[in-house]
């Protein structure tokens, strides 16, 4: 039962400092509707943080306010042409353009139980993949096409895994001020690499043109196996992760549309079946709960940019 | 924070003054805890919520609540320390996917999930419910069923009562209901959302509520697939990627179902943030033969919030405002305009703007909207500040979610029938709304005694 009590004897009032807690005096009348009642009233204290936050309010005009527009611009124009040029070699500053996350990989490990036995399912039977393979085949006669022009460039773009597509969502692809922010995608990039390989291992699917020797891949198919497609789990972990940062922004479901275009266009590359990107869809899904505890610090410090 | 003038103080809970709730003295407004008979439940599908928010801890029900965010078939985060789920008394669907098969066949997914037997989760696999993710649902829990609370505080930091319990009086709309969260994440996903409307349908609430957007390629507006573009859909040709047959079969009977389920119980959403013409979808399903009721903005000077949709909403509730500076619109505050400087012409709307937001709960410490000063967890004396305990919040979001609590209070307190339909229930609260003004006379605004929008803050010209 709601004691009422409680708000008979005190009050919340918004001020300039913050939210301040009042005693109210004592109101003969007992039920008066006046609004300014505050008048009469004496402070108990005052220890309302500051209330800098605004959510839903008008989600476009909000969460699309950028404070420090041109800080740090520079820096980040450089960062982003550096960054993960090659994932089969990332494991140097430069290559990153982070310093090593050895932290948030030393928490990764200590949650190890957590994410090391998730609940994937089977990959799909030799038959099965041949299968797939065929749709494959289909899509690798129609690329060579003059229409698909744009996805060729796309596929060519994204095999080194760059943050645009990422960015482009939330438009900030060219703003600095979202230092936070694109760390924080920087780091899950180079987590879900890790986490990736350690499930690709336990399977070790052979790559679609193994399978297929008649199809092409546009692009050279990783020397790791296929099932799942880290793209896919990469991209799709990033789109959870924004989605848990700031879900009322627009930008956070279109991001998992850039996501699965990402992921489509490795199965129009001839790298990775269908079923490579459902099952990065997967695991990206259920491996949020552990990367919200082990990334923690820095999703709030990316969600501090939006708020 | 806004600037507000030096002296200018916000009620905390103007907004349920408001709509006749509370009075100014903040005590119930001609009403009656004590004459609930039962209380409400709510089911909020949104993100998850900070459960032991002490405003929130009594309103929550934990058992039920449920997370489709990591988890397909969903987990229950509240009972992790079970080994099964138990005999949770749900109700049933099946009337409600005749015709759907889609739906019929995710509904016997989830009815397996959903035996006593079943685990509260999947092996290892979490559900994605940490409080420090959760602003958006705790926002909305507050505004729905908050209750009033004592906690102890460290004395090191705060001066308060000597019995070593801070109060904190804030409440919800209704502050009797119990509230089941439902959380998901945002993809694009029909199956996940069918899921979810299908769980709380089950869990029997008197009000859903869905303070966000549903992100349907074939029905959020202005809807491209209706527009011929080169001899094809324009939605088709700017797809990112081809939508499957069975995906787009999954979106229609998604549509379906809320509206079947709006005949049962209202379904009460949020109808956008950014003006759009008609309100975002699924708010844009509501017409005057279901139950979907679509809630827009209102300030606290008792205009429509700048960033409301205004045409096809059932309802305006109280929320924030924000800044408009464009041809359709010049309302900009008043306070800044030296600011500004330049560019505002003589005729405007700057007399409209309200500072005010609306204070509803939020995640302590370090998450949510407004985040704790201190970065050391919080000892075991006590909380040290509550600032982080509460947020200035906004949108249409929070409109809906006060009227979610409204409808929820009109339930607890008898004035909606027990055996109200969505559409009876709608009528109800129609019949509760007044227009805010003359020359608005559209814009209805729910008053639990069907008198006037009481206005936070005073039109100053």
């Amino acid at each position: 039962m709601a004691d009422f009590s409680i708000m008979e004897q005190y009050e919340f009032v918004v001020t300039p400092q913050g939210l301040e807690l009042i005693e109210r005096a004592e109101d003969p009348q007992g039920s008066g509707t006046d609004m300014d009642a505050h008048a009469t009233n004496s402070a108990l204290t005052v220890l309302g943080s500051t209330m800098v936050a605004r959510s839903a309010k008008g989600a476009l005009a909000a969460l699309n306010r950028n404070r420090n527009r041109n800080r740090n611009r520079n820096r980040n124009r450089n960062r982003n042409r550096n960054r993960n040029r090659n994932r089969a070699e990332f494991d140097t500053q430069d290559d990153l353009g982070i310093q090593e996350p050895w932290e948030e990989r030393a928490k990764l490990y200590a949650l190890r139980d957590e994410w090391m036995n998730l609940p994937m399912p089977l990959p799909p039977s030799l038959p099965e993949l041949r299968a797939q393979a065929l749709d494959l085949l289909k899509k690798q006669a129609l690329l060579v096409r003059p229409q698909f022009a744009m996805r060729r460039e796309e596929i060519l773009v994204e095999a080194d895994l760059e943050l645009s597509r990422y960015l482009r969502p939330y438009g900030i692809e060219t703003h600095g001020g979202y230092d936070a922010t694109i760390h924080l995608m920087l780091v899950v990039l180079a987590l879900t690499d890790e986490i990736g390989l350690y499930y690709k291992a336990r399977w070790n699917v052979p790559r679609p043109n193994q399978i297929e020797p008649r199809l092409r891949p546009f692009l050279a198919a990783p020397a790791h196996a296929s099932y799942h497609s880290n793209h896919a789990f990469q991209s799709f972990t990033i789109a959870f992760i924004m989605s848990r940062i700031i879900p009322e922004h627009p930008g956070s479901t279109q991001l998992f549309l850039s996501a699965r275009r990402i992921a489509e266009n490795r199965e129009w590359a001839g790298v990775h079946y269908a079923c490579d990107t459902q099952a990065g869809h997967m695991l990206a899904r259920m491996i949020l709960p552990v990367l919200e505890k082990v990334l923690e610090k820095n999703m709030l410090a990316a969600q501090a940019e939006w708020l | 924070m806004k600037p507000y003038s030096i002296n200018r103080k916000q009620d905390a809970l103007w907004h349920l003054i408001s709509v006749g709730i509370l009075t100014g003295q903040h005590r119930p407004n001609n009403w009656s805890p004590d004459a609930i008979c039962k209380p409400a439940r709510v089911a909020m599908i949104d993100t998850s919520v900070a459960m032991d928010h002490p405003n929130l801890r009594e309103a929550i029900r934990r058992d039920l609540a449920f997370d489709l965010f990591s988890t397909r078939l969903g987990a229950f985060p509240g009972l992790l320390e079970q080994k099964q789920i138990g005999d949770l008394g749900f109700g049933d669907a099946q009337a409600l996917v005749a015709g759907l098969p889609g739906c019929k066949a995710l509904l016997a997914e989830l009815m397996a999930r959903l035996a006593p037997d079943q685990p509260p989760k999947q092996g290892t696999l979490q559900p994605a419910a940490s409080p420090v993710f959760s602003g958006h649902g705790t926002a909305i829990a507050g505004l729905i069923g908050a209750r009033p609370a004592r906690v102890p505080y460290a004395q090191a930091h705060i001066t308060g009562p000597e019995d070593g319990q801070l109060p904190l009086p804030y409440c919800g709309a209704d502050p009797t209901c119990e509230i089941v969260p439902i959380s998901t994440n945002f993809d694009a996903d029909p199956e996940q959302m069918i899921l979810a409307f299908l769980y709380a349908d089950l869990v029997n609430p008197d009000v859903i509520v869905l303070p966000r957007g549903i992100e349907d390629p074939f029905r959020a507006e202005p809807q491209l697939h209706a527009i011929d573009f080169l001899g094809q859909p324009l939605g088709e040709l700017i797809a990112p990627c081809p939508i499957p047959d069975a995906q787009r079969e999954l979106w229609s009977e998604l549509a379906e179902l809320i509206l079947k389920i709006s005949h049962r119980r209202p379904v009460i959403c949020a109808a956008g943030n950014a003006h759009e013409e008609f309100g975002i979808y699924p708010a844009n399903l509501a017409s005057d033969d279901n139950g979907v009721i679509s809630v827009g903005a209102l300030n606290a000077k008792g205009w429509p919030s700048s960033y409301s949709p205004e045409e096809g909403l059932t309802v305006w509730a109280p929320s924030s405002d924000a800044e408009q500076f464009d041809s359709g619109e010049v309302r900009l505050n008043p306070e800044r305009l030296l600011e500004i400087g330049h560019g505002v012409p003589p005729v405007n709307d700057n007399h409209k703007y309200s500072a005010f937001g609306i204070i509803s709960t939020d995640v302590p410490g370090p998450g949510g909207y407004a985040a704790t000063p201190f970065d050391t967890p919080e000892p075991q004396d006590g909380i040290r500040e509550y600032g982080s305990y509460f947020c200035d919040f906004g949108g249409t979001s929070a409109a809906c979610a006060i009227v979610a609590g409204f409808m929820a209070l009109g339930r607890g307190l008898g004035q909606i029938p027990a055996d109200a339909d969505g559409i009876a229930a709608k009528a109800w609260l129609l019949s509760k709304c007044q227009p805010v003004r003359p020359d608005l006379p559209n814009v209805m605004v729910p008053h639990l005694h069907g008198e006037a929008f009481v206005r936070g803050e005073p039109d100053q010209p």
